[in-house]
């Protein structure tokens, strides 16, 4: 893991020299205050946290993810550059977590910059801090997840309208996937129908409603990210051999 | 130093290479000749560890290419054939990233940059987008990046491609000097180009390696070895020039009226002779050279031979 620091850092800089992650993070930003303001209205309920910010994350995800996803492999998308980059002494494990950490710091970064509206949330009234870190916990780890996701595909695809579209519709299938239950409650089993809501990952978002974040929910965002990684390095390695 | 035993590579049902085995020391260069270019391309390939072979071995100062991979790859600088590019990278950022990829930081690795920058001449593009450089500049970027950590084992794949001709005047030179630090191996279509520096040849064809022969030993199989080049501005009395001791033939230059080549037998000198005929017959002549032998002829000659 000696290189994995110098993957991510080249990784941030390849995000950093590209205008659409920036145009990205400022139409993410802008959806969720907006939706926020105006959907459900903050300053009216008097809340001890930032709940209403938070909620449409898992839909705003649906936009950032996928394009955060189609950088990944950005700057292998020169034919000489990714043959280059395989004869270096990298292994696959270290090339697939460096890539993936720069995507997440990135979507951290733009968590972070929703920091006016804790300032804004503190001037306004007493709101519970702990309670929103906690919202940004589990939407950094939502985020992870998602992203998770995107880099799997990229071990697939490379043209970045297909990582695009494929990232999308995976996770707008995982985030319906509340909907499709609601559908079958009264055709599907009982025990199949909570194993099916285990699984949504907006479904275990929504559980931190209140701002308590538990063990279970953390594991299982992490077990999330961890199996789709492993799943990417496989693939890769399976493609280079 | 290096050994490669019975390489075989198989993409699909197709055997790509078949069978392979040959060792380098250090300070040989090789030549790698023939005209499947997917399998020469492959070999390097596969020396580099970006590929796994079907079957058979690599080793490289000891470490197996497919056992201790990582090591294998520290030891092998590699100039892909496929141009580089970058949507953003700038040619220093680029071998800045390759330098600490390859594990060099501080004062060795911006000496090494400054060495390898110098040794390719390529501070004129430092700060040139590498999308924005021509196929020439990408190559000697290509060519620093590879030699950058000082590998044991450095593989170029068509290295002079879309270089200008006085760029191909320095490329022999920093060959030259490289051999003397590692071994090489040079993958190219112009055959002839590295009969200057090339110690060793290695002809691939039909997947499999049929000859690894000295360069010169190679040269020696071209019906032109020994041959000599004339060019005069009055038209040569050519029976003359057949009836020498030791001619096998004489070519007519279709594009250079008034160019010809004499063909020597086997074993035989023609030189003095066609010296001697110049002064008697007192010819007016602009140019005269012995040839080497045509690499490009033999290859091409054991390429056509080799089974399928």
């Amino acid at each position: 893991m000696k290189l994995l620091p110098i993957i991510l850092r080249r990784q941030l800089a390849s995000y950093a020299c590209t205008p659409s992650t920036y145009l990205h993070i400022a139409v993410f930003l802008i959806l969720s205050v907006t939706l926020g303001r105006y959907v459900s209205p903050w300053p009216e309920q008097n809340s001890s946290d930032l709940q209403v910010f938070f909620q449409f994350h898992p839909w705003l995800y649906l936009l950032l993810t996928p394009a955060l996803a189609t950088q990944l492999w950005a700057d292998e998308s020169s034919a000489g550059f990714l043959g280059l980059m395989k004869t270096m002494p990298i292994t696959t494990y270290e090339w697939v977590i460096g890539k993936f950490l720069a995507a997440w710091l990135v979507a951290g970064t733009a968590l972070l910059l929703m920091f006016p509206l804790v300032i804004i949330a503190n001037y306004l009234g007493k709101p519970d801090n702990s309670v929103i870190a906690s919202q940004w916990v589990v939407s950094w780890l939502l985020a992870g997840s998602y992203l998770s996701v995107g880099c799997f595909i990229c071990a697939f695809v490379r043209q970045r309208t297909v990582v695009f579209g494929l990232t999308l519709g995976l996770l707008l299938t995982a985030s319906g996937l509340s909907a499709i239950l609601d559908a079958l409650e009264h055709q599907a089993p009982i025990a199949l129908i909570d194993s099916l809501a285990a699984l949504s990952p907006t479904l275990r978002f929504s559980n931190i409603d209140d701002g308590k974040l538990t063990l279970r929910d953390t594991l299982y965002f992490i077990s999330m990210i961890l199996a789709f990684l492993t799943a990417t390095t496989v693939t890769l390695n399976y493609k280079h051999s | 130093m290096i050994e490669i035993s019975n390489l075989t590579k198989h993409t699909g049902n197709t055997t790509i290479l078949s069978d392979l085995s040959f060792s380098a020391t250090q300070q040989e260069c090789l030549g790698l000749f023939g005209q499947d270019h997917t399998a020469k391309t492959t070999l390097l390939d596969l020396l580099a560890g970006s590929t796994q072979p079907s079957s058979g071995h690599i080793k490289i100062q000891g470490f197996d290419i497919q056992t201790h991979a990582l090591k294998a790859k520290q030891r092998v600088g590699y100039q892909l054939s496929m141009d580089l590019g970058h949507p953003t990278m700038s040619v220093s950022a680029f071998l800045k990233f390759i330098a600490a990829v390859r594990g060099l930081h501080g004062a060795d690795k911006r000496a090494r940059l400054e060495q390898a920058v110098a040794r390719l001449d390529l501070f004129a593009v430092l700060n040139a987008p590498l999308d924005a450089l021509s196929i020439g500049w990408k190559r000697k970027v290509a060519i620093a990046q590879a030699i950058l950590h000082s590998p044991a084992l450095l593989l170029l794949d068509e290295p002079t491609e879309g270089l200008a001709p006085d760029q191909k005047h320095s490329f022999r030179g920093l060959i030259q000097s490289l051999t003397q630090e590692m071994t090489v191996i040079i993958a190219s279509r112009h055959c002839d180009e590295l009969s200057e520096f090339c110690t060793r040849a290695l002809v691939i064809a039909g997947g499999r390696l049929v000859a690894d022969t000295p360069l010169p030993d190679l040269q020696r199989d071209s019906r032109h070895f020994q041959a000599v080049t004339l060019a005069a501005d009055t038209p040569l009395d050519l029976l003359a020039l057949a009836v020498l001791p030791g001619v096998a033939g004489i070519e007519e230059h279709r594009h250079a009226p008034g160019t010809v080549t004499v063909l020597a037998m086997p074993g035989h000198t023609i030189y003095p002779h066609i010296n001697t005929l110049i002064a008697s017959r007192r010819w007016k002549i602009n140019s005269l050279s012995l040839e080497p032998g045509r690499l490009n002829d033999v290859v091409h000659h054991l390429s056509q031979e080799a089974p399928r």
